[in-house]
């Protein structure tokens, strides 16, 4: 085993840097992620009729990072299933996403991930601009205990939970490891917009959108080191990923694994490798025998 | 990676204003808009933008010409963006970001363009790089009809040989674009082949060109969110490969191991048939 194996539960990766749920979202590209070092692939979030999503502009970037409103856009989950989950060798390092309207059905769309062989699924309970598919889930502690309970009753495979910044991000988290989630994602993107000054327009055609990117790494650390503190289950560190240490800090504020998605722009697929071959030096070089060893060891912390 | 810079800026997938100098309609169904826009640096031909107009949607688009301070789009109007792209006017301000993607390698010193639809848009930009550079290029342009074909005084005044097809026969060789490939590979040696438009015209000029031993590039058009590299909806299935980033320029032979000329994914991400 390589000082970058980690255990989340159950779930066994060769190295703890995900490709985040979103990016890239088709099965060809998700195997590609995984033979450019992912240790594993979480893929867009699945509904259980395809949804075309918004009109473009769904997408557009500023300076620290991406603002996106893409609307959920997906095949459909018993399409993906049957297409684009085939094209992945490894189905043991694919995590699906999920986001459904209602308990059911995200029981419905996780027991058939699960039955097609994949690794964890990853409740999305923090889209920020779908509405019954997302922010609002997770601002409801309730809701959230219902969902996590029900599916984490049905399934064998990890339940995972993605998380928003919001005022609940701990009671609800806590609520999800109390009705069974074996690992708390956080953080989805943060409430943004944009405008083009010149028609004095919305550049989004949703108007509102999610921020992503460099910009909300400090927000997401944050969230991560509060929730290290708080839960018992692993917590998985997502926005704004971008390089080795931007990595670390993760692991360091008590994440067991992070989730990389808009670096993908400006590094392409190879910001991967790149991570793990940093972080892997890094680990030798502080001399870390794993991850685990490193995860949480903030210096000064009271 | 497709920009020389191995890493980007965000703001770099933001938009730029662009301003319409001038509507210029080409043939019966085609029109080009020369929008007044200050761009990082120059396009290479093959290269696309993605047009926003604020009333519409954005789309991808392949630069049919540049200067410093402009760029032109050729569009057929289709669609409900590019329709309302065509019915721009002078003044009329769209979004604009890009350039994306790798364009054609220009290695050799005779060409053959071969293109139809609004496809000839991305190698009448090739043509003039061509031309520019004092190498040799013998174009190909199909249409259905005589009033369809694009470009054709541009050509001429380019110096570069012409050879037409219609379908009707009203111009040229009555009969399809393809059908003209073969017989001038064997009649004359060209260090490579670039085709860009209708899928199934590229897989055949793709097939014809291989089978006579020609290096052959293929400019894709897919469905795109982002136009670079994120939201995976322009992939080509089973190999991986993004059409913005990783192309929209492919080599005939790694296209011919992917789903060319077979299947799309629309706005969902299904896989459909072309």
């Amino acid at each position: 085993m390589s000082r970058l194996t980690v255990k989340l539960g159950k779930l066994v990766l060769p190295n703890p840097v995900m490709l985040a749920s979103g990016i890239l979202s088709h099965g060809s590209l998700l195997e590609k992620a995984l033979r450019e070092g992912a240790g594993a692939v979480v893929t867009k979030s699945l509904t259980l009729k395809g949804r075309k999503g918004y009109e473009t502009p769904v997408v557009v970037g500023v300076e620290e990072g991406l603002v996106n409103a893409v609307g959920l856009a997906n095949p459909g989950y018993k399409d993906f299933l049957k297409n684009d989950l085939q094209m992945i060798k490894e189905k043991n390092r694919v995590i699906v996403s999920i986001a459904g309207d209602g308990p059911d059905e995200f029981v419905k769309i996780a027991s058939s991930a699960e039955d097609a062989g994949i690794a964890a699924v990853e409740l999305n309970l923090s889209c920020p601009h779908v509405k019954k598919h997302g922010l609002e889930i997770g601002k409801d502690p309730k809701l959230v205990r219902r969902i996590v309970k029900d599916t984490r009753g049905v399934l064998k495979i990890p339940v995972h939970v993605k998380m928003g910044f919001c005022d609940e991000l701990i009671r609800s988290s806590l609520v999800a490891e109390d009705a069974g989630a074996d690992a708390v994602v956080a953080i989805n993107t943060l409430p943004a917009m944009v405008i083009d000054v010149y028609s004095r327009k919305p550049i989004l055609s949703r108007i509102c959108g999610g921020l992503s990117g460099p910009a909300i790494h400090p927000i997401a650390l944050r969230c991560v080191y509060e929730l290290y503190r708080e839960l018992s289950i692993p917590v998985i560190g997502c926005g704004g990923v971008k390089d080795w240490q931007t990595a670390t800090e993760f692991l360091l504020a008590g994440a067991k694994a992070v989730q990389v998605g808009s670096a993908v722009a400006i590094k392409g697929l190879k910001v991967f490798s790149e991570i793990t071959e940093g972080l892997a030096k890094y680990l030798k070089e502080y001399g870390f025998e794993s991850v685990d060893i490193l995860m949480g060891s903030l210096e000064g912390k009271k | 990676m497709s920009y020389g810079k191995s890493v980007l800026a965000f703001e770099e997938f933001g938009f730029r204003p662009g301003k319409v100098e001038r509507v210029v309609r080409e043939t019966s169904k085609m029109v080009s808009v020369y929008i007044k826009l200050h761009l990082p640096n120059l396009p290479r031909p093959g290269q696309f933008l993605m047009i926003w107009v604020p009333d519409a949607e954005e789309v991808p688009m392949s630069v049919s010409g540049a200067g410093r301070r402009w760029v032109r789009i050729s569009v057929l109007g289709r669609g409900k963006t590019t329709s309302k792209i065509q019915k721009l006017r002078r003044g009329d301000l769209v979004g604009v970001r890009g350039p994306f993607g790798r364009g054609f390698s220009l290695k050799g010193k005779s060409h053959l363009l071969v293109g139809g639809g609004s496809g000839v848009a991305a190698l009448i930009y090739a043509s003039k790089t061509i031309s520019d550079q004092k190498k040799e290029c013998v174009f190909l342009i199909g249409a259905k009809t005589s009033s369809e074909l694009p470009f054709l005084r541009e050509v001429k005044r380019l110096n570069q040989k012409l050879l037409m097809a219609t379908e009707d026969g009203s111009a040229g060789y009555k009969g399809v674009v393809t059908d003209l490939v073969e017989p001038i590979l064997i009649k004359k040696d060209f260090d490579s082949v670039m085709t860009c438009g209708p899928e199934k015209m590229m897989v055949k000029t793709v097939e014809l060109a291989l089978k006579h031993g020609v290096r052959v590039q293929a400019s894709l058009e897919r469905y795109m969110k982002c136009g670079f590299g994120v939201c995976g909806s322009c992939v080509l299935d089973p190999v991986g490969l993004r059409v913005c980033t990783d192309g929209p320029v492919f080599d005939g032979r790694i296209l011919l191991q992917t789903d060319f000329g077979k299947f799309k994914r629309d706005a969902a991400g299904r896989r459909r048939p072309i």
